[in-house]
């Protein structure tokens, strides 16, 4: 009870939460799409998510001036590289709020002047490319990790274990492959809100990926990935350690 | 930019900031219709608050469980009678918060064959017991406020200089039953009422949310018929008073 009402107090919890429920119908509905007796359920899930959608929509009407706090904050960070990926990302951003704002303006009959198709895949592209700045921070700051961890003891043992077991052409490349992984391992378990960040960024990238046709799944497939990453985002709301900052 | 990052991660606060926007094209949808506006535009407007109506609807989904949240903390308050007052009203909230979840359901095609008006006509009833209760709270933290001040008087004028009869000024007051007497205590009791709610900004500032939301379920209950634009103006009122008493906590009513 005191998790939802955490949750529900924050306006990115409530939205979350309704993410969460739009994606599950999302994913259900491709689940039943072939079961011709649930035609009343499906018709029931389609107005569920079609409403969730329109409804965050109206919500997310104040998001673009959020991202633009954010791009003020980005200015500030001290590394060149971060700063160069969380402003990009949360330009971009800002970009997609203006886009969606207009395509809701478009919905409820507001504005009928703008090509609802153009504007919709004008919004997905300026999201693709913030997830990909997103990912790309990730990437930037697991590899920092990685750097800074190669030196740590329990690496050393471990390659000490391995050069004790005797040199051996075909081991060598099985051995840089077990060696990166066990950097990677050890450097995301010491990183949880990294991890979290990064697999929600996947999670993401299905959904544009789909719309603009770069990979090509299903309905099925971008549901499951909005409900996973969906869930993500309402874990670093209940606990804000697990958050990525900045 | 830092304060309206804050104050929209609030969930209440972007509620309550829709809730204006709602009640601005209720008011000028009815203000332009009635100077003979284009009906295009009307019907805009009058397209966006239906959809104001049911996003903000879409968005009280969880709103049930904050007010029985807010009632079983009421219980525990040491005044009987704000203990009542609390609890009750926001007991009626909750339930008016479940017939506007369901009034939902019904709107977005996810519950088939619903009673719109009957569900909504009890929802508005919930909202009206609720608002009799926290202008009943307000009445009684009033009269408390009244009465203090009364007893904090009367202790003052304790050495007051005394007249020719015996008489000090506050016993002359009371010993008269003529009109002018009478009306002379009417004006004397509103002075005190409008000094005690100068001193208390919270207690004002919920008193008029309160008068100014009644008018809704009354309008819409038909127990006294207004008109969309009255109404659109006392709902305005009430958010931007509401949004007052979020950016500025101390403004709120305790408890």
């Amino acid at each position: 009870m005191e998790a939802f009402l955490k949750l529900s107090s924050q306006s990115r919890g409530r939205d979350r939460m309704l993410r969460t429920i739009q994606y599950a119908c999302t994913l259900l509905k491709y689940l039943l799409q072939n079961n011709s007796t649930q035609k009343e359920l499906l018709k029931k899930l389609q107005n569920l998510e079609s409403n969730m959608s329109t409804g965050r929509k109206l919500f997310r009407l104040g998001n673009m001036l959020d991202s633009i706090g954010g791009v003020q904050k980005a200015l500030q960070l001290p590394n060149p590289e971060v700063r160069l990926l969380l402003v990009t990302s949360c330009l971009s951003r800002t970009l997609y709020f203006i886009c969606d704002n207009l395509l809701w303006a478009r919905s409820i009959g507001v504005i009928n002047s703008i090509n609802k198709e153009k504007w919709s895949l004008l919004a997905t592209r300026f999201y693709f490319i913030s997830l990909i700045m997103g990912l790309s921070r990730d990437i930037y700051e697991l590899y920092q990790a990685m750097k800074q961890d190669v030196r740590g003891q329990q690496i050393q043992k471990k390659i000490g274990q391995h050069i004790s077991e005797g040199p051996d052409v075909a081991c060598i490349g099985v051995f840089r492959l077990e060696y990166f992984l066990i950097l990677l391992y050890y450097s995301v378990k010491k990183n949880p809100p990294l991890l979290l960040d990064s697999m929600k960024n996947v999670f993401d990238l299905f959904i544009p990926m789909d719309r603009l046709d770069i990979y090509k799944t299903n309905s099925g497939v971008v549901g499951l990935c909005g409900l996973a990453s969906s869930l993500f985002g309402i874990l670093t709301i209940l606990k804000p350690s697990l958050r990525l900052s900045p | 930019m830092d304060a309206w990052v804050r104050f929209s991660a609030q969930s209440q606060a972007k509620e309550r900031i829709f809730r204006a926007a709602q009640y601005t094209c209720t008011l000028l949808g009815y203000t332009l219709q009635k100077n003979g506006a284009n009906p295009d535009l009307v019907s805009k407007i009058k397209q966006l608050e239906a959809h104001m109506s049911l996003g903000r609807k879409l968005f009280r989904l969880g709103n049930s469980t904050d007010a029985l949240e807010a009632a079983k903390r009421a219980i525990h308050l040491s005044d009987s009678i704000l203990r009542f007052c609390i609890t009750v009203s926001h007991l009626n909230r909750a339930l008016y918060f479940a017939c506007d979840n369901i009034l939902w359901a019904g709107k977005a095609g996810v519950v088939s064959k619903l009673d719109q008006e009957k569900w909504s006509q009890r929802s508005f009833r919930y909202y009206l017991f609720a608002l009799i209760l926290n202008l009943s709270r307000d009445a009684y933290e009033i009269s408390i406020l009244m009465e203090r001040d009364a007893r904090g008087q009367k202790a003052s004028y304790s050495g007051s200089p005394v007249r020719e009869n015996g008489e000090t000024i506050l016993s002359c007051s009371r010993g008269s039953v003529g009109v002018g007497d009478l009306s002379l205590r009417i004006r004397a009791q509103l002075f005190l009422l409008i000094r005690i709610l100068r001193c208390n900004p919270p207690l004002l500032l919920d008193l008029l949310k309160n008068i100014c939301d009644i008018f809704i379920p009354l309008d819409k209950l038909g127990l006294y018929r207004t008109n969309p634009g009255f109404i659109g103006a006392c709902g305005l009122a009430s958010s931007v008073l509401s949004i007052l008493t979020i950016t500025y906590p101390w403004l709120k009513l305790k408890p």
